[in-house]
């Protein structure tokens, strides 16, 4: 029980009577990489919404780090170590890359408005170490002072990533971290994200990159129309019949990943996608 | 024994009821009004401030055309080129503006006219204002339309006199509702009721039928309402977007005109321009796209806000504390504030529409540079100054203080308040009270205010948290109410602190909105109040070091608050609150602390202000001085000190002013307010309201050559945009 730093029993998210999550039951033991999987409008964004606190559950619970969070308002449970990204980016705009990355970085106490004003705050150097660690890992060292708004879509996506590494989660919920990158990005991201772990954070991943996910993951939950379809390590995943049922054939998804991902690059080359 | 309280219970029910009656004659105007807003809004997704001044200037118009002596138009601008030495003699006019049309028209011909004046307004803004920002970010359009107000205002002020007008109005000579004796004992209920209040809530009624019908049923309705879902769909049926956003302008005016013309019996052609306020409740009450909702809406606000008026007339009713015109002023607030309340969220909701872009908020690294140059200036100007320049100085200066507080405020945490100098007052006010004992404080003053006696810097303390107490109450909405609702919430508090605070007897004193003594600030024996009584002016070189402390203190405060964790929080809230709280910001609180520390700054600016005269009135705090500081802080550069300083040069009184009355006659507050304005609205459009300061800056260059590309500001198609989502949704299932 107490060695799993998430734990969900019978989670359900109502929108007007659809359940985007039915009786979700999931567990991420800590020190582990667990992934979800499933396809467009399963569900897989409303349950990091609900376990981060962004919609309401209509039932059941989640459990983070021992600690019930139901009541917890979502900056508590980042603050507890909980912290995710976004699909859609949504990244600081008007602040350079290192802002970002300091803003869930730097812990503040009440007073620090009047030793900022003051210009009497003390800067923090492990925060800043850990700021450029997140750079370095995620290859954003040059772009740094660069304002995200002059970064590729892919890059960007990196940002978000490096954003909530910053903030030394205890668990990192990814939402789609691959979506949008090109080749080169998404090596950087695949390559690092089991180096994660050893810097004392579990790892939560939700992608479409179906390789990725098999290859990254010690245990994988499948969503489909909100509820868990099957479960297992990624070999038992790769060969379950109702997945395979599910997704039409691993193959035929493959084919559409790499169709939708020919796409994907050419459409943020025009530097035209915005979230 | 027991009959006299159930007496009294049925006269107070009777009063109520007659209040809820009577107010249906307000309440009808607010209904037109907020019609009209609906359909702007519709049209073209603005929330129009300008609404009320567009009624102000249509009914002015109506009342010159039938002034004696009048009989003429005058067009809704005013010539440019100042009439100064030659040109003066010459009479050279490049731009009519008055237009005679006859004496005594016939009310036919002066209704047409003052309607198709409102007309001209509504395309004015449309061309002019509001079809340039159609994709600007929100702010934009925000500042867009605050700008309209206040040329508006300006205009009306410029053109028309800023003496009253008593006009009988438009019944007068239709159903001669009120040359009729009004209806006796209505209903029993004890009171008389003038006739035109049953006409105007008719008309109320009629008026929303009729434009509910047209967008319901016609063709043009339907195109409307389809461009309002998507602009595509309006093609489909034949009709350019643009099209349909100009000549639904050209209805949401008339019907401005309309409540300015129906109304015009019962009060100042000015006072039209603030109900644009409970216009806008009722707006909000109808979700800003319902026209009966808008209607019932604006019905209501109108009569409960009568109702609680009829309560003050109650002998146990505390009139000294709350005031009837501040119950009256309140109702609005209250209804806006629970409609935008109830249906907000503490956080925005996933792909709920963006605010766009901003304008960017650079960290000032190396201020003090800046600010040994700035502070110089200051102290070389302050020794050659006197007079009229010395007292435009310390205007700047002080103005350049309040400033800040809507750099730290709608700059960095991206709240757009249009309360700020309110609190001002507030302080002022408070600072006044705490400091008097009961005493004159010059010989000469006739006036004296009760109060503890606290000594200076102590008032001044306690005058900068009353500010900060009414600023976080104003700023609470906010934790659920964003961007132009925002902005509306606190129009409407404006209105409400000037007449429920600074009018309050009870906490103020007797005559607490014309005759504020201010108290004299010392070190040692000499005064550092601005106000000289020898010289009867505000020359005095300590007042003005005084001031400059003030000021360099706090800008220093203020740039450095950028610069460290809690101004990138503030930029982070500003940018996305969702994503804010992922990083483990507490939205609520970082918006209350950004509220507290904005309020401050406003207060002490407000005390500073009050010791630079000898007394203080409401006027002072007028909204519409608020919004001219609004305007110019915007035009500066609302995110940077520099922004500010850029500001306080520019505002009425300020030193540009000063050098402008030097050189050229009449420059007059009016005019001033005008240019800030016109800036204002220049500014949204061409900088999406950067301001001054940041077009030094290499990508202010940019703008400034309208390179920039800014999805923001996309072609005629709107922009073109997939979100993530969208893309995602592309690839289909392809685990
Ligand atoms: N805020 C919301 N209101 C109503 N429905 C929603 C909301 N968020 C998500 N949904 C619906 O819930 C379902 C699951 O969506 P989502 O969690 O985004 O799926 P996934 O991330 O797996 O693609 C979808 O049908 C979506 O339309
Ligand atoms: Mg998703």
């Amino acid at each position: 029980m107490s060695d799993n730093v998430l734990e969900t029993n019978g989670l359900t998210v109502t929108f007007g009577g659809l359940n985007a999550n039915d009786s979700v039951n999931l567990a991420v033991p800590k020190g582990s990489f667990v992934g979800l999987i499933g396809p467009n409008g399963a569900g897989k964004t409303t349950f990091i919404d609900a376990i981060t606190g962004y919609v309401p559950m209509s039932a059941g619970s989640a459990t983070f780090d021992g600690q019930d969070i139901g009541e917890l308002k979502p900056h508590e449970r980042a603050q507890a170590g909980l912290v995710r990204t976004f699909q859609s980016l949504e990244l600081f705009e008007d602040l350079t890359v290192r802002d970002n990355l300091l803003v869930a970085a730097y812990p503040t106490k009440w007073y620090s408005f009047i030793l900022d004003m003051l210009h009497l705050t003390p800067t923090d150097h492990e925060v800043e170490e850990r700021v450029n660690w997140a750079l370095d890992i995620m290859g954003l060292n040059n772009e740094a002072d660069a304002m995200p708004t002059d970064l590729s879509h892919g890059r960007r996506k990196l940002v978000g990533v490096a954003r909530a590494l910053a903030a030394q989660p205890k668990l990192i919920l990814l939402d789609e971290p691959a979506a949008g990158l090109d080749t080169a990005e998404s090596q950087i991201l695949g390559g690092h994200l089991r180096e994660f772990l050893d810097h004392d954070m579990s790892v939560f991943l939700i992608d479409h990159d179906m390789g990725l996910v098999l290859s990254v993951c010690d245990y994988i939950y499948v969503l489909d129309f909100g509820q868990i379809i099957a479960e297992g390590t990624p070999a038992e995943i790769r060969d379950n019949p109702s997945v395979k049922a599910a997704y039409l054939g691993e193959q035929a998804g493959e084919i559409q990943a790499q169709a939708g991902e020919a796409q994907r690059m050419s459409t943020a080359k025009d530097g035209e996608v915005t979230s | 024994m027991i009959d006299l309280p159930v007496v009294l219970a049925a006269n107070l029910l009777q009063n109520v009821i007659f209040g809820l009656i009577a107010g249906l004659a307000a309440g009808a105007v607010f209904a037109i009004l907020g019609v009209g807003l609906v359909v702007a809004f519709r049209g073209s997704g603005v929330i129009n401030f300008a609404h009320g001044a567009i009624a102000a200037y249509t009914a002015y118009t109506f009342d010159q055309l039938r002034e004696p002596g009048g009989g003429n138009i005058y067009l809704p601008w005013i010539d440019p080129i100042p009439e100064l030495g030659i040109l003066k003699t010459l009479h050279i006019n490049n731009l009519p503006v008055s237009i005679q049309i006859q004496e005594n028209p016939s009310t036919v011909l002066a209704v047409v006219l003052s309607l198709l004046m409102a007309a001209l307004i509504g395309l004015m803004l449309h061309f002019l204002v509001f079809r340039p920002l159609r994709n600007a970010p929100t702010l934009g359009k925000v500042i867009g339309s605050v700008g309209a107000f206040l040329y508006l205002q300006s205009v009306a002020v410029l053109n028309f006199g800023a003496s009253n007008r008593n006009d009988p109005g438009f019944w007068e000579f239709t159903s001669d509702a009120d040359k009729k004796p009004p209806l006796e004992n209505f209903l029993g209920l004890g009171s008389n009721l003038p006739r035109s209040t049953i006409a105007l809530a008719v008309t109320a009624v009629i008026v929303g039928a009729i434009v509910w019908a047209f967008f319901n049923y016609s063709r043009f309705g339907l195109a409307t309402r389809a461009a309002d879902e998507n602009e595509k769909g309006a093609a489909l049926l034949g009709y350019s977007p643009q099209l349909l956003a100009g000549a639904n302008w050209i209805i949401s005016a008339t019907l401005a005109g309309v409540a300015g013309l129906v109304f015009l019996h019962r009060t100042q052609p000015s006072q039209f321009i603030l109900l644009v306020v409970p216009a806008l409740g009722a707006a909000l009450m109808g979700n800003l796209n319902s026209i009966i909702g808008a209607t019932i809406g604006g019905l209501t606000i109108g009569a409960v806000a009568s109702a609680g008026v009829s309560l003050t007339n109650e002998s146990w009713w505390p009139t000294d504390a709350l005031p009837a015109d501040g119950i009256r002023q309140f109702v609005p607030l209250l209804a806006i504030i629970l409609v935008l309340y109830l249906r907000g969220d503490k956080l925005p909701i996933r792909g709920s529409i963006s605010i766009g872009r901003q304008p960017r908020a650079p960290a000032t690294n190396n201020a003090t540079l800046g600010m040994v140059v700035a502070v110089t200036t200051v102290l070389i100007m302050s020794n050659i100054f006197t007079s009229s320049w010395e007292s435009a100085l310390t205007t700047t200066l002080i103005f350049v203080l309040f400033m800040q507080s809507l750099t730290v405020l709608v700059g960095y945490l991206g709240q757009i308040s249009l309360a700020q100098w309110s609190l001002a007052g507030v302080a002022s006010w408070m600072v006044a009270r705490l400091a008097a004992d009961g005493t004159a404080v010059r010989e000469l003053d006739f006036f004296v205010k009760d109060g503890p006696g606290l000594p200076i810097p102590i008032a001044m303390l306690g005058a900068i948290v009353a500010a900060v107490v009414i600023g976080l109450l104003v700023g609470l909405p906010a934790l659920r109410i964003r961007g132009v609702q925002l902005a509306v919430v606190t129009l409407a508090a404006v209105v409400a602190i000037e007449d429920l605070l600074l009018r309050n007897v009870w906490l103020f004193g007797e005559g607490a909105d014309t005759t504020n003594p201010m108290p004299v600030p010392t070190i040692g024996d000499s005064s550092l109040s601005g106000f000289n009584p020898e010289s009867n002016q505000t020359d005095n070189w300590k007042y003005t070091m005084f001031l400059l402390i003030m000021v360099a203190f706090v800008g220093f405060l203020v740039v450095n608050l950028r610069r460290g964790a809690i101004g990138r929080r503030f930029l982070a809230v500003r940018a996305n609150e969702r994503a804010a709280a992922a990083a483990g910001i507490d939205v609520a609180q970082t918006k209350m602390l950004g509220f507290g520390i904005s309020s401050a700054i406003a207060g002490l600016a407000g005390v500073m202000f009050s010791f630079k005269l000898s007394q203080l009135t409401s006027e002072n705090f007028s909204p519409f001085v608020g919004l001219a500081l609004l305007a110019f802080v915007y035009l500066g550069g609302i995110t940077t000190l520099f922004g500010a300083i850029a500001g306080g040069l520019l505002v009425a009184g300020g030193l540009s002013a000063e050098f402008g009355a030097l050189h050229f006659e009449g420059v007059t507050q009016a005019i001033i307010n005008l240019i800030g304005a016109i800036g204002l609205i220049v500014n949204a459009i061409v900088t999406g309201g950067e301001g001054i300061a940041l077009l030094q800056t290499d990508q202010g260059k940019h703008v400034l050559s309208g390179l920039r590309r800014d999805p923001s500001i996309a072609p005629e198609d709107g922009p073109l945009t997939i979100s993530q989502e969208e893309l995602a949704g592309t690839e289909g299932a392809t685990v």
